[in-house]
């Protein structure tokens, strides 16, 4: 019986420093191009901030082309920007408003920043009704820059080069869990998961189809209203009725037990892979994206390595039996990286599998990587920023 | 050779994928904006109030009265009608309005409120129902989307709702 | 005119509780006729049930009659109930079928659980008492004769039915072990949904008066 590690192995160098740097080299001029309009017009705690961040992806880009792993460089990005967003996002609600709970006005106002994650329950009352079912505002504001149409517009956008790769690339609360469930060195309940997991994995589906059904039906989005474990983490409607505070009550329950307890317990991204809705419907996106992670049958011996570094129980039996993964996969590559025998491979699909997986790999890199650094790269910025700015002398 | 057309057009596939990467920022995302912002989309009535049925001319300042906005399918709103008073820094100390709401030339509701010198204190205020179209709210603040008295930018904003049972007109 | 009218309030109201049961009933147009027809006659029994109320009540029901909460609380507290009865009692992917080369569940014929599924959610959303309903009951309160009351209400019925032919399109979907466990969790949180509302409303009636 193979042994069960749930760490990451660490392979030895897999490209030349040269190698590495020249690859390297156009992720390093596309952060600086990205970078540039905040050299020329930021503010110095910007500046600074930016220049962090383009060494900090541009380092991390370099360490997944030096070691060939992916997962465990991407991790570091991926926390670091989980971590940061709330503390740039909810600085800035008390610097502006002192509280981090959004009063009725601005919601009439429409001054409600958009969400990503809404998109999926106001598309059915859209389709019919051409409503949009969120207190915000459709065009940017000088008070409401994350208009719908802007940040539609950018989930569409990245959504066409990622895939549901949305989910280990550019998510900025998957980041929060993956900390947690990295935390700890073994998991304390994996056999809870190895039992329920697949069942559970489920989950988000059905969760997505009684939003999609419900919002459609109170024309409210109901997610944000009800389910939303992140409105622990950002902005929440005030809380002035009993309503409000079992909404409250439900949000804070949700976080500390899918974002927290969970993932420290099973070391899995517990709401992304069991509750998340709008990682049921970013999933769909996989069916059309060229990018996916297949099995080389002949290499593979059934180890199972592979799904317990799942993070989001994305693989069964079955489906390794078969070759692929299951549709939830977030190409986090962190089965990848812990296969021993290399079973487990970057695949452009219409290729053979197992045939050059590295040039598959870094050509899904390149796109995702690019997508992280314009994002998540300027969260991340933006954040820093922030935080400079609290540091005296600043 | 069927396989070497094959990965042919995914490589293309691939490569196009990148392109559009290097596009998403400079033309993509820009794009997608343009095109959700023309389709002709409006955020929910029950957020913005309604659209602008009259405007009543005072000195200094004007009420904007909306037309009603009723409950789609099995929203939880009661049906109310929006009354603005802008520009709220032109308004004075005290306003006590008798207004007309559904145009019949009788007055139907009369508001009453004291506007903070500081912007960002929080408004209450009282509607009284002349009508039994309407209903009444006593020191009403934000409770609801459907009845609220409260200060948004620099106008007020007043929901009340009627007295309507929804499905009916 | 007034059920296809109201339709898509009724769809709103009581579409969601269709969707998870037919998801779990077998595939193909022919078996979802047959169910869809056993919950739309048990419905249309609720119906003639509160058209009978109605008239003999005459104006005792206005519009905006407050014991309505009461009742439409009570119903939604039944079809919380009765959807997690129904789906801790539908039919669970057999391990046999997992091992099988053939991904799909092999669901039974109908059986008693399912006729008394389809009849108990027929009926409860057919007495759910939503904004059109309590229209349609108003007016058929100002007919002259029970008949006319009963057929007012069949028509409303009909009208309002339409709206439900879509849901045979279901019986094109797939039934894998995956669906059937999907449709379950869908209808314990419909229940949560029906439960919490219901809930709310008796409780604010209680509170409030």
């Amino acid at each position: 019986m193979a042994s069960r590690s749930f760490t990451v192995a660490a392979p030895p160098a897999f490209r030349s420093v040269g190698r590495s740097l020249l690859l390297t080299l156009p992720m390093a001029l596309w952060s600086l191009l990205m970078f540039t309009p905040t050299f020329q017009h930021g503010g110095r705690n910007l500046r600074i901030a930016a220049a962090l961040v383009i060494v900090f992806m541009t380092g991390l880009f370099y360490l997944m082309m030096r070691s060939g792993e992916t997962y465990r460089w991407r991790r570091i990005f991926f926390v670091a920007v989980g971590f940061l967003f709330p503390v740039g996002f909810i600085a800035a609600l008390i610097a502006e408003r002192g509280t981090m709970s959004i009063p009725i006005e601005r919601m009439v106002a429409g001054q409600t920043p958009y969400c990503f994650m809404v998109t999926p329950t106001i598309l059915l009352p859209a389709a019919f009704t051409r409503t949009v079912v969120f207190p915000g505002s459709i065009l940017p504001t000088a008070s409401n820059p994350h208009s719908i149409a802007v940040m539609i517009g950018v989930w569409f956008a990245m959504t066409l080069v990622l895939g549901k790769a949305w989910c280990s690339y550019a998510c900025f609360f998957g980041g929060i869990e993956e900390g947690f469930a990295a935390a700890p060195k073994r998991p304390k309940a994996w056999r809870l998961v190895r039992r329920l997991g697949p069942t559970l994995r489920l989950a988000p589906w059905a969760i997505l189809i009684f939003v999609v059904a419900a919002s459609a039906a109170i024309f409210e989005p109901v997610y944000c209203m009800w389910l939303c474990p992140f409105k622990a983490v950002t902005e929440y409607p005030a809380v002035h009725s009993a309503q409000t505070a079992i909404q409250m009550v439900i949000f804070i329950s949700l976080f500390v037990g899918l974002v927290i307890v969970l993932p420290f317990l099973t070391k899995k991204r517990t709401q992304c892979a069991f509750f998340c809705p709008f990682g049921a419907f970013q999933s769909l996106f996989n069916k059309v994206n060229l990018f996916e992670i297949r099995f080389d049958r002949n290499k593979c011996v059934d180890c199972t390595l592979c799904q317990t570094a799942c993070p989001t129980v994305a693989l069964s039996a079955e489906s390794i039996r078969e070759g692929k993964t299951l549709l939830n996969c977030m190409k986090c590559g962190a089965c990848v990286d812990s296969c021993k025998k290399n079973a487990a491979v970057w695949h452009l699909k219409g290729t053979e599998v197992a045939v050059k997986p590295e040039r598959a790999r870094l050509l899904f890199l390149y796109g995702a990587w690019a997508m992280a650094t314009m994002f998540g790269g300027s969260i991340l910025a933006g954040s820093m920023a922030a935080m400079l700015h609290w540091l005296p002398g600043m | 050779m069927r396989k070497g057309i094959v990965a042919g057009l995914a490589y293309a596939g691939a490569a196009l994928t990148l392109l559009i990467a290097a596009c998403v920022p400079f033309v993509l995302i820009g794009t997608f904006t343009n095109l959700v912002a023309h389709a002709g989309l409006h955020v929910d009535t029950a957020y913005t109030g309604g659209s602008v049925a009259r405007t009543i001319e005072r000195k200094g300042y004007e009420i904007v009265i909306y037309q009603p906005v009723r409950p789609r399918a099995l929203q939880r709103i009661e049906t109310f009608q929006q009354i603005v008073f802008k520009p709220a820094a032109a308004l004075p100390v005290q306003v006590s309005e008798e207004i007309d709401l559904d145009g019949d030339g009788k007055p139907d509701v009369k508001v009453i409120f004291a506007v903070p010198a500081d912007p960002r204190t929080p408004l209450r205020g009282d509607v009284v129902a002349l009508s039994g179209k309407y209903q009444s709210l006593k020191n009403a603040s934000g409770e609801s989307f459907s009845r609220l008295m409260v200060r948004v930018n620099d106008e007020v904003v007043v929901r009340v709702p009627l007295n309507e049972v929804p499905g009916t007109r | 005119m007034l059920g296809l009218a109201t339709g898509p309030v009724c769809l709103a109201s009581c579409g969601p509780v269709v969707l998870p049961w037919m998801l779990v009933q077998p595939p193909g147009v022919r078996a979802h006729g047959a169910q869809l027809s056993l919950f739309l006659a048990a419905r249309l029994a609720g119906y003639l049930v509160f058209a009978a109320a109605a008239w003999s009540l005459g104006a005792a029901i206005p519009q905006s009659w407050a014991g309505r909460s009461w009742i439409f609380g009570g119903v939604e507290l039944l079809l919380a109930v009765a959807l997690v009865v129904y789906a801790a009692g539908w039919p669970r992917p057999r391990c046999a079928d997992r091992k099988s080369p053939s991904k799909l569940v092999k669901i039974g014929q109908a059986s008693p659980t399912r006729r008394s599924g389809a009849v108990t959610l027929g009926f409860l959303t057919g007495v759910n008492l939503c904004p059109p309903f309590l229209v349609a009951g108003v007016r058929a309160a100002q007919l002259e004769s029970l008949p006319a009351a009963l057929a007012f209400f069949v028509l409303f019925f009909a009208g309002t039915a339409v709206w439900f032919v879509p849901f045979l399109s279901l019986g094109f979907v797939r039934r894998t072990p995956a669906v059937l466990t999907v449709a379950r969790m869908l209808a314990v949180l419909l229940a949560c949904w029906y439960g919490f509302s219901g809930a709310s409303i008796l409780i604010a009636r209680a509170h409030y008066g």
